[in-house]
């Protein structure tokens, strides 16, 4: 009980920026990273999961430039992802917009950094699902983490206030 | 399920996730939620810890409502509010979709960079 009562009250305070992280170790320089991320051309070779085949890259390369990527999955559908660059500095760090298929609703956030570990780089993205203008600017986004973990937890009390 | 309907359901997915997206954006609905995962409450016991207006209080209820992160029942004159954890679980498979998928795109990369760095540059098929 005491964990439950610990997990809720991280909600009410938590206050950190990341929605959610995924972080690889690479063997490679950071500017080849940054590289391979940022050239059309490199990103037709690497971009996405296995069994999704990038089509098409455009994109222009400084803050506010848009990019623009074709996925096609094995059904043959192709999901295009677009977005613009809030932030642009090589070999560091990528900032930018996140569409899929042209979504309604609000844009979501990605953040790419590449931190430099010996002859390695740590690549660290960090996805954010902005609720709104103000959600943005405030960096209230460490919730999420900590709900997704609510949310277990909850499902596992014995329901008195889940029944209805 | 065919095609348009799914198209229909996707679209209320995201509009559901963003309605429990802007809900969680406030402090003081994040508050309410971790109160609520204690157990259930009425609108006044909700509001004693805030130095907030009932009516105030009562707007954040109706945000966490139409999220439907939480739900309420009237009783004689009391209304009582339960947490409604269903609704999480949205955003637990939005994180977990975006995890597979960025563990895989990092996993792509890394097979990249690296046959690069051996000498090949093979396109990936």
């Amino acid at each position: 009980m005491s964990s439950a009562k610990d997990q809720a009250a991280a909600i009410g305070v938590s206050n950190s920026t990341a929605a959610l992280v995924v972080r690889r170790r690479i063997r490679a320089p950071a500017s080849e990273l940054f590289a391979a991320w940022t050239d059309p051309a490199q990103l037709l070779q690497w971009w996405g999961p296995k069994g999704v085949v990038c089509t098409e890259a455009i994109l222009e390369p400084r803050v506010g430039g848009a990019y623009r990527l074709g996925n096609r999955l094995a059904s043959g559908r192709v999901v295009w992802i677009t977005g613009e660059f809030e932030r642009f500095v090589p070999p560091s760090e990528l900032v930018f917009s996140w569409r899929v298929d042209g979504q309604a609703g609000l844009a979501e956030r990605v953040t790419v950094q590449f931190m430099p570990a010996g002859d390695s780089t740590d690549v660290i993205v960090t996805h954010e699902h902005i609720a709104d203008a103000t959600t943005r600017s405030e960096h209230e986004m460490g919730w999420v983490g900590c709900l997704a973990g609510l949310s277990r937890l909850v499902a596992d009390r014995t329901p008195g206030a889940q029944s209805s | 399920m065919n095609a348009i309907s799914k198209r229909i359901a996707k679209r209320q997915r995201v509009e559901r996730l963003d309605l429990v997206f802007s809900a969680l954006s406030d402090p003081t609905r994040r508050a309410l939620l971790s109160r609520l995962a204690e157990g259930p409450g009425t609108i006044s016991e909700l509001a004693a810890p805030f130095k907030m207006s009932l009516p105030a209080l009562s707007r954040h209820i109706r945000v966490l409502e139409r999220a439907r992160l939480i739900r309420r029942r009237v009783e004689g004159r009391v209304h009582r509010c339960w947490l409604f954890p269903e609704a999480l679980s949205d955003i637990d498979q939005w994180l977990e979709g975006y995890r597979g998928f960025w563990g895989a795109a990092l996993n792509s990369l890394a097979e990249y960079v690296e046959r690069k760095g051996s000498g090949g540059s093979n396109r990936r098929e």
